[in-house]
């Protein structure tokens, strides 16, 4: 006892504090790094600069940024594409995945094709995809813009007005371009999507799906009744996943469409990268990136409650 | 106790943290001449420049080989002509980002170079952000200044009247014309150019191909829409700060643009983006382009309407084409009583705010103002008019190509596109957006209400 009394006035403070010690490298770095930049984005986005320098004014970058016409036809564009995105990307990833799963022949060769797509930079990908349907001069436009195949005169994807929209002044439906924006992007998220539900399905037990088909399940049962929901919180998980990386994403827009033709493919991200880094206004586009930021936190914070769900079930 | 002191200790280190890297809350102050300590003799100083060229690359299919080769030849003849005081060490930056990098350079304290390679476009962004050192009284002092064309300074001049940057070269904007496409002359007139529109459409070709995105940021609006605007005698401002878009002047030109644009007269790739709208000049389906006079350093390989081929792949294309008479300069056509109108951009140099040795860009200036070095820069990085006057007269600008644009600026009214707009990359993305939906997106808005609306948008951050 008294021993135990002596080693622990020999280990001192400095023994006592050895977790906090440990830890510390990792706490200065998620200072430097994440804590400082998020104070400071909230700072910015109350100032304005000025030539002399930075001069507070107050909620004004909101009030401007809700002056701005492009503004509200962003939040339209982001919804529409979110929508668009996650929806083609968890559907085709979901069939791939299916396919997948029965065990076909070079199952390895495919999945590792299948994977081309992601290692790919979205930037990459956006010229490349831009490249296809340059109007009068890209790979594919003899058959876009035969009227024959598309009459009366043949599409543009690149330079297509906007349809009239249904519901007052939602972009809806959206233009070619975004079309095209959404399928580029699915394609490029597919691969990593494809796998996670390839995960996710692998672990669905052979028994349960044996025992619906004895029941009497045809194919589209088992996978409406027994597969999607014990693959449920999986499905949740990519789809926040899909917003989160839709949401934040710029490389692809700027690549393939610059956010035209017109204003019909300037999502938020994009927005935010014009109005930092194009018109250098970062008072302005702090209180976008905040704006944004809320969506993102509401967004891992569902993401974080589906996972904590999962786990309890587990 | 023991919590108590890991709280105090977490918020010392917070605090040390965040104070180290806090900005500054006002830009570092300009070092004046003369302050930096005087190098001890023998001492060689690194003098630091941001081109868009890069002299380490020697690609003979890069866009930028004229500049690129300019580097690689004039930095051994400054560090000859400076030896013992300056080297000179590039940095080469990327044209589109170079506005960027510097304004995060320059608040966050960072390192700058001593000498920007700059145009008066990015001029409003890098003044109102503080990048720019105010070079008023030492140009004055210096013996070029006189000799310096005043519209050059004007571009170069903030809205607080300093000199923010040096001009070398001019870039006035003109309509590059293949003669064979318009066998009457290329119109004087919007109906004539309308007219030959409709013939031309006849025979499977368009008159006009033009920067019609919204590309660049709204970059179009500085271009052939600014061409139109001022050729019908509108423009975009008011002359107090103020956008003025709904004027009759400019309601007639947008109906213009329209008339093009629907009729047909204009190609689709006009309006795809990333300077795709050349490749229409390039092959000759379009048989004019209205754009910048450094134009020709991209527009090529090119084929004319005859089956010439110009395929050097490089700026030589449109200048041989120039000579042998297949492509015409011409300004762009202008309604009954106005003059042509134009934008005219300036290209030179700044010294940012926060420049270690800005002696030496002062140095630098001086040494490319000499009658040796002048010419060079404006032919070849400059890729315009000299803004020194007496550099104009000089041999290298009596060519074929600088004859015919000497010619067009001078029946020409060429002016900044912003006139007295401050804010100006937040101008030509509102215009070009509004001038896009009116003439390809939304052909039946009344044009008035939509210019309104863009302009009141604009002015409500004034």
């Amino acid at each position: 006892m008294q021993q135990t009394q002596i080693r622990k006035k020999r280990r001192g403070p400095f023994h006592t504090m050895l977790p906090f010690w440990l830890i510390l490298p990792t706490v200065l770095v998620l200072l430097a790094i994440q804590v400082y930049p998020a104070f400071y984005t909230i700072w910015l986005s109350l100032h304005e600069r000025q030539p002399q320098g930075w001069e507070y004014v107050g909620f004004n970058n909101f009030v401007r940024l809700f002056g701005m016409g492009v503004f509200g036809e962003s939040v339209g564009h982001t919804i529409v594409f979110l929508v668009g995105y996650t929806s083609l990307t968890l559907v085709l990833g979901f069939i791939i995945a299916l396919l997948l799963n029965r065990k076909l022949k070079l199952s390895g060769l495919y999945v590792t094709l299948l994977f081309i797509p992601w290692i790919i930079a979205d930037i990459i990908v956006g010229i490349v995809f831009r490249l296809l349907v340059v109007p009068d001069y890209g790979l594919l436009s003899g058959i876009l813009q035969n009227p024959a195949i598309f009459p009366p005169n043949g599409i543009s994807v690149l330079t297509a007005t906007r349809p009239p929209s249904w519901f007052g002044g939602f972009p809806f439906p959206p233009a070619l371009a975004m079309i095209y924006l959404i399928m580029a992007s699915a394609w490029r998220a597919l691969p990593f999507i494809t796998l996670l539900l390839l995960a996710a399905m692998q672990t669905v037990s052979n028994e349960v799906i044996e025992s619906s088909r004895m029941d009497g399940a045809n194919g589209w049962q088992v996978v409406r009744h027994m597969m999607i929901p014990l693959m449920l919180p999986t499905l949740v998980v990519a789809l926040f996943s899909l917003t989160l990386g839709g949401m934040n994403g710029v490389g692809m827009v700027f690549s393939l469409t610059g956010g035209g033709p017109g204003s019909a493919t300037e999502v938020l991200s994009y927005l935010l990268y014009v109005l930092g880094w194009s018109q250098l206004n970062f008072g302005r586009a702090a209180a976008l990136a905040m704006l944004i930021a809320v969506v993102n936190w509401i967004l891992i914070l569902g993401t974080l409650r589906v996972t904590r769900v999962e786990e309890r079930t587990n | 106790m023991k919590r108590l002191w890991t709280l105090m200790s977490m918020l010392v280190l917070a605090s040390l943290v965040l104070s180290a890297c806090v900005a500054p809350a006002t830009a570092p102050a300009a070092a004046p001449a003369g302050e930096e300590a005087a190098a001890p003799s023998g001492e060689v100083k690194d003098f630091i420049t941001w081109y868009q060229y890069d002299e380490k690359n020697e690609d003979p299919a890069s866009d930028e080989r004229v500049g690129n080769q300019y580097l690689r030849d004039t930095i051994p003849l400054f560090n000859e002509a400076f030896a013992g005081k300056w080297n000179w060490v590039n940095q080469p930056k990327a044209w589109d980002r170079m506005n960027a990098e510097l304004v995060a350079a320059v608040q966050a304290g960072g390192d700058v170079p001593d000498l920007f390679d700059m145009g008066s476009s990015g001029l409003s962004l890098l003044y109102q952000n503080g990048a720019l050192q105010d070079l008023s009284e030492w140009a004055k002092a210096q013996s070029w200044y006189a000799d310096m064309d005043p519209n050059a300074l004007k571009a170069c001049t903030g809205p607080d009247g300093g000199l923010y940057c040096i001009p070398i070269a001019e870039r006035p904007h003109l309509v590059y014309v293949w003669k064979d496409r318009f066998p009457e002359g290329f119109p004087t007139t919007p109906d004539g150019y309308l007219a030959a529109g409709e013939r031309l459409k006849g025979e499977g070709l368009y008159a006009m191909t033009f920067f019609g995105s919204t590309d660049f940021d709204g970059s179009g609006a500085t271009r052939a829409v600014f061409m139109t605007f001022a050729s019908f005698g509108g423009g975009y401002d008011d002359g107090q700060g103020n956008m003025l878009l709904n004027t009759p002047e400019n309601v007639a030109a947008v109906e213009f643009l329209r008339s093009m644009v629907q009729n047909g007269y204009v190609p689709e790739i006009a309006f795809a983006g990333g300077f795709q709208e050349e490749n229409a000049f390039k092959d000759a389906s379009a048989g004019s382009f209205p754009t910048g006079l450094f134009g020709y350093r991209y527009v090529n390989p090119l084929t004319a309407p005859n089956g010439t081929q110009y395929s050097k792949g490089n700026e030589e294309d449109m200048l041989d084409a120039i000579a042998a008479g297949d492509v015409i300069l011409a300004p762009f056509p202008a309604v009954e009583g106005q003059k042509p109108g134009c934008n005219n951009e300036v290209t030179g140099f700044g010294i940012p705010v926060g420049a270690k040795n800005p002696e030496a860009a002062q140095d630098y200036i001086n040494w490319i103002m000499s009658p040796e070095q002048n010419p060079d820069w404006v032919l070849r990085p400059g890729a315009g008019f000299p803004a020194l006057m007496s550099t104009r007269g000089l041999e290298q600008f009596q060519t074929p190509f600088y004859q015919q644009a000497g010619e067009v600026v001078a029946a020409s009214a060429c002016r900044p596109w912003h006139g007295s707009l401050e804010r100006r990359p937040e101008a030509q993305r509102l215009i070009m957006g509004a001038v896009y939906k009116l003439i390809k997106e939304d052909p039946t808005a009344d044009i008035a209400t939509v210019l309104q609306a863009t302009q009141d948008e604009y002015n409500a951050g004034n």
